[in-house]
């Protein structure tokens, strides 16, 4: 970890030393733009939780990094992350409106699903601050104690999701179709409804964000059984367990969504130089020791990518196969 | 007998710790008044307010941090009465229940003593609240895992059955027709199980419900605008003439309190188990406090015309409810609500881990913030009741000089709580039924009660039938709840049939 962030920094400094030697004039004139000008950073999610938590940090530390500049946090949310984003797309190029939304919403995307008025190849991508790595999570008092007593059950269990259209929906019932995971999808399980139904017994097990399951296992209420992403050493990676082809597609997929987490956004068009100037400043912003130290404290991991790294993996990760797409369509579009 | 020993002076050490350090008194003096303001003001909710508060109480000691929220936070829902008692202007949907006493206690000139009883119930909510919080720290297990969806559903069922009551006699099918046509709007937006958008047509804002906060200011608000704008005078119509908003009047308000107490203690404590299960939601703690002093009442026919029951009961359950929900946050490190949400990504950067570890390692930091809610509860009366008298004042404003300025603030709610400028015109339509139903007497609170617990019904049914099929119910906790359910509705039917016998005439009077 130590070493890797020792090469980003190094390079940082010589991207930025190329950029300096590039383009002084164009930079100059972006960051002069910014004084004195408000910058709207649109939450798709009502205030509190995770993407307000992340949007309000990168806010307040992007704005101390393009001086002179006023940064005002919108919460505007609804129709699970779309009218947020929507309202993103929508809003005028001019580099003084950005803001952060699920990653989830590839999968509307891709099956060009109802309420998506954006294409998320064509935004303007600042970067991103962490990833969320997906787990497989069971309830304490479970007798399922690894990935291989899972699959070998005999009578099903209950697993929750949140409501249908979700990402946790999407991907809970896509990877129990094609590998056949002997479970029952419970919907409606919004927020932290799923863990008190795990204490209750009523479920068993559900697939979430890691970050979301930490404090759950760390209070001895649950254990971890496999992992999409992430680098726990000590938890199975599905994609290693798993042999079917469509499965490592899907999963592969699953993981780029979750690597591109906390993400920060504009509109189509923002000019270069200005885009230029805000993905600095988020950089700065992701590099500031404040912002590492009070993460830490809250729990965020920080994890960023920046700039063209992100476009790059929002490119590969819309580019799916036919059947791919026919298997979310199908588990998005839930049975009468 | 040590170790009860040890306890006490656990419990009493955190009280004496946390009055005689004039650090954080100051803060929960801070943070009484920022939660009085924001609860005033309709559409900025709680959890906004934490939110913002959270850069601030960075590198803040733990406890005092801690309180700093706590505070603000409990306090929120006491100012909320305000408006809702005096302009009929709910701040959001536990409010709602308020008004429907409050706001008639106002137009009978008794502003000053309505708002005395209410800030008072608040008060003894709230503190209630902190006590059936200490009680409940060794069976919270139990408790709270015996509420499963099966119970929600039952629970939602139970209160929909108390329209029968709210209607008033011989206003029953009235009552329920109003009631269903909640209901029905309550199922607009997403299907819960098949994700199909109802009735949203390509409207996004529609997706998620409609607005309760919308529906209820639509509801309320603004027929009791249309109506006194075109009566003319001012909204305590005492004849012209100014009833002066005495200290006496207050008084005779936070009396009723005591008077009332078996019914506030119950209600309290009815919200503080509401609170402490996570998934019923705030608006139920109140709406099934103010049923239920409804159902027990000997005078039914009294509530809806200004009956001081009517204002107790949910400004207990709304204010102990806020005890509850702390319960389940710091011992399960699950959040019961979601302010409660916000506030457990506060306590983390506070450098507390909410969780069972709590109960051994942090056992003071809990004493601490159960006295905080107690005494940020008394702080919050005492200055209520102090500055109450000028506020009362308002109701006698004469209505072309409120009725804009009131108009103003309802829109600005409504915008504010979503940030979505569609919801005004849903406020429109809607206002456009909601002033139907007050032009010509029908009861009005049965539609928030269907449109609040309907949403809660549903998906709770769903849930319920997904995990345990047809049989869900036959749990022992579920059987209590259909045997109130059926005594309810049986006690309803034979209330109105023999109401209608001995009253045959005037009963509408």
């Amino acid at each position: 970890m130590k070493k890797n962030c020792t090469i980003r920094v190094a390079l940082a400094g010589a991207a930025l030393a190329a950029f300096s030697l590039a383009g002084p004039a164009a930079a100059q004139e972006g960051a002069a733009f910014f004084k004195g000008k408000t910058v709207t950073y649109i939450v798709a999610t009502a205030p509190g939780g995770g993407y307000d938590t992340y949007g309000r940090l990168v806010a307040e530390y992007m704005q101390k990094y393009l001086p002179g500049s006023t940064f005002v946090v919108r919460n505007m949310p609804g129709a699970g992350h779309l009218v947020g984003t929507n309202a993103i797309y929508a809003s005028k190029p001019d580099g003084l409106t950005i803001g952060s939304f699920n990653t989830g919403l590839i999968y509307n995307q891709l099956i060009n699903a109802d309420g998506v008025r954006f294409d998320l190849s064509k935004m303007s991508w600042v970067g991103k601050a962490a990833s969320e790595s997906r787990i497989v999570a069971v309830a304490a008092q479970s007798p399922i104690k690894t990935w291989q007593d899972l699959v070998s059950l005999k009578d099903p269990v209950n697993f929750a999701v949140a409501g249908p259209g979700s990402a946790s929906y999407v991907e809970t019932v896509m990877l129990a179709n094609v590998l056949k995971l002997p479970v029952r999808i419970q919907t409606g399980y919004n927020g932290t409804d799923d863990q008190l139904a795990m204490r209750r017994g009523e479920i068993v097990g559900s697939i979430a964000s890691r970050s979301s399951y930490d404090q759950f296992v760390k209070n001895g209420f649950g254990r971890l059984i496999a992992q999409i992403g992430g680098n726990d050493p000590n938890l199975p990676q599905m994609s290693a367990v798993v042999t079917d082809a469509r499965a490592k597609e899907l999963l592969a997929l699953i993981e780029s969504t979750g690597e591109i987490a906390r993400l920060t956004a504009g509109p189509p068009a923002i000019p270069a130089d200005r885009l230029e100037v805000l993905r600095g400043a988020f950089k700065q912003a992701m590099e500031d020791t404040d912002l590492r130290a009070r993460a830490e404290k809250i729990g965020l991991p920080v994890d960023p990518l920046y700039g063209e790294a992100i476009v790059r993996m929002i490119n590969a990760a819309l580019k799916q196969s036919p059947e791919t797409v026919a298997l979310l369509k199908e588990s998005m579009e839930r049975k009468k | 007998m040590g170790a009860c020993r040890l306890m006490i002076d656990v419990m009493f050490g955190s009280l004496v710790g946390l009055l005689t350090n004039p650090q954080t008194m100051g803060l929960m003096l801070i943070a009484v008044m920022i939660g009085l303001i924001v609860g005033a003001t309709p559409g900025i909710g709680g959890r906004l307010s934490i939110a913002l508060a959270i850069p601030f109480v960075f590198g803040m000691d733990m406890t005092q941090g801690a309180v700093f929220l706590l505070t603000m936070h409990a306090v929120n829902g006491t100012s909320g009465q305000i408006s809702s008692i005096m302009f009929g202007v709910p701040g959001d949907g536990d409010d709602a229940a308020t008004t429907i006493d409050g706001y008639p206690m106002a137009k009978k000139g008794e502003a000053g003593r309505a708002l005395g009883a209410s800030i008072t119930a608040s008060g003894f909510g709230g503190i209630v609240g902190a006590i059936v919080f200490a009680v409940m720290i060794p069976v919270l297990e139990p408790v709270v895992l015996s509420f499963s969806p099966a119970e929600f559903f039952l629970l939602a069922v139970l209160g929909i059955t108390f329209i029968a009551f709210l209607a008033g006699k011989g206003q029953i099918f009235k009552g329920i027709i109003v009631g269903l046509f909640g209901m029905m709007l309550s199922t607009v937006g997403m299907d819960p199980q098949t994700g199909t958008a109802r009735y949203s047509g390509d409207y996004l804002f529609l997706w998620d419900g409609l607005s309760t906060i919308t529906a209820v200011l639509a509801v309320f608000a603004i027929p009791e605008m249309i109506a006194l704008a075109a009566r003319g005078g001012s909204i305590a119509s005492t004849g012209g003439e100014i009833v002066k908003v005495s200290y006496r009047q207050l008084f005779a308000g936070v009396l009723e309190v005591p008077r009332h107490w078996f019914l506030a203690v119950r209600t309290s404590i009815i919200g503080a188990i509401i609170g402490m299960v996570p998934g019923l939601g705030g608006s139920a703690a109140a709406w099934l406090c103010y049923g239920h002093a409804v159902q027990t009442s000997k005078t039914p026919e009294r509530f809806g015309h200004g009956a001081v029951e009517g204002v107790i009961a949910p400004e207990t359950a709304s204010n102990a409810k806020e005890g509850g929900s702390l319960l389940p946050t710091l011992f399960f490190g699950i959040p019961g609500s979601s302010g409660m949400a916000v506030m457990m990504g506060a306590f983390l950067i506070l450098g507390i881990q909410p969780g069972p570890a709590m109960m051994t390692q942090n056992i003071d930091l809990v004493w601490t913030l159960i006295w905080a809610l107690v005494v940020g509860n008394l702080i919050a009366i005492s200055f209520l009741l102090f500055i109450t008298r000028w506020v009362a004042l308002l109701t006698f404003v004469n209505a072309a000089m409120l009725v804009p300025f009131i108009l103003v603030l309802v829109m600005v709610g409504v915008y504010s709580a979503e940030g979505q400028w569609e919801n005004l015109i849903i406020l429109l339509l809607i206002a456009a039924i909601g002033w139907g139903l007050q032009r010509y007497d029908w009861p009005r609170a049965p539609f928030v009660i269907g449109l609040v617990l309907g949403k809660i019904a549903e998906e709770s049914l769903h849930k319920a039938l997904g995990l345990w099929g047809i049989g869900f119910f036959t749990r022992p906790l579920s059987l209590v709840l259909i045997g109130l359910i059926a005594a309810t509705i049986a006690y309803a039917i034979y209330s109105n049939v023999k109401g209608k016998n001995v009253m045959p005439a005037g009963a509408g009077s």
